[in-house]
């Protein structure tokens, strides 16, 4: 019994052996702790790095020259009316500063 | 203001794919029993140097368009909320109202 038992248990083994040694496995029949678990994973980061869409906003000239234009025409009637920005040194802070 | 979470996120999103690799090494190497000491060691503490913001445990699913961070879907990349608002325009396809 037990040598038959023992001649299966070695076949069993023996296959094992085999498989891996053909398609290139892994093994580890004590059991031990190898650092193959971490290494098999496979990689996340390019599916991580693509979660949030492109902004059609910021890709589309037209829109960009658009809202460019807005922005300058707002520039300028801010100017025209006397409350664009003011020049450099001139400003509330930088004039105490000087002071 | 949810853009700037949601510019964060994907600031550590591009940082983790970039170091990806390179963490995996270095925790493969300072896990594995085979080496001797001190090389688990300096590879410990080469992984401990990597920018925390590398790291994918940083990274949170936040909806798409409000920039939610709890009750996202992974399916439709949104928050609970921009889903039913979604979903009862029937933008959303194949999604209609269970019952059964």
């Amino acid at each position: 019994m037990s040598l038959r038992s023992m001649l299966a248990q070695a076949a069993v083994i023996g296959v094992n052996e085999a498989r891996a040694k053909i398609f290139g496995h892994v093994l580890n029949p004590t059991g031990q702790r190898s650092a193959h678990k971490i290494l098999r994973k496979k990689f996340i980061g390019e599916k991580v790095a693509s979660w949030y869409p492109d902004n059609i906003h910021k890709e589309d000239p037209l829109v960009v020259a658009r809202k460019e234009q807005e922005r300058l025409s707002k520039l300028e009637m801010l100017k025209r009316r006397g409350k664009g920005p003011p020049k450099k040194g001139q400003g509330k802070r930088a004039a105490k500063r000087s002071k | 203001m949810s853009d700037k979470r949601n510019i964060q996120d994907q600031k550590r999103r591009l940082l983790g794919e970039k170091y990806e690799l390179r963490r995996k090494l270095y925790k493969a190497f300072s896990k594995d029993t085979d080496l001797p000491n001190d090389v688990r060691e300096k590879h410990r503490c080469k992984l401990a140097d990597l920018p925390r913001n590398s790291s994918f445990t940083r990274v949170t699913n936040r909806c798409v368009f409000t920039g939610r961070a709890r009750s996202v879907y992974q399916m439709f990349r949104v928050s609970r909320i921009v889903f039913r608002d979604l979903a009862s325009r029937g933008l959303l396809h194949g999604v209609k109202k269970a019952s059964w």
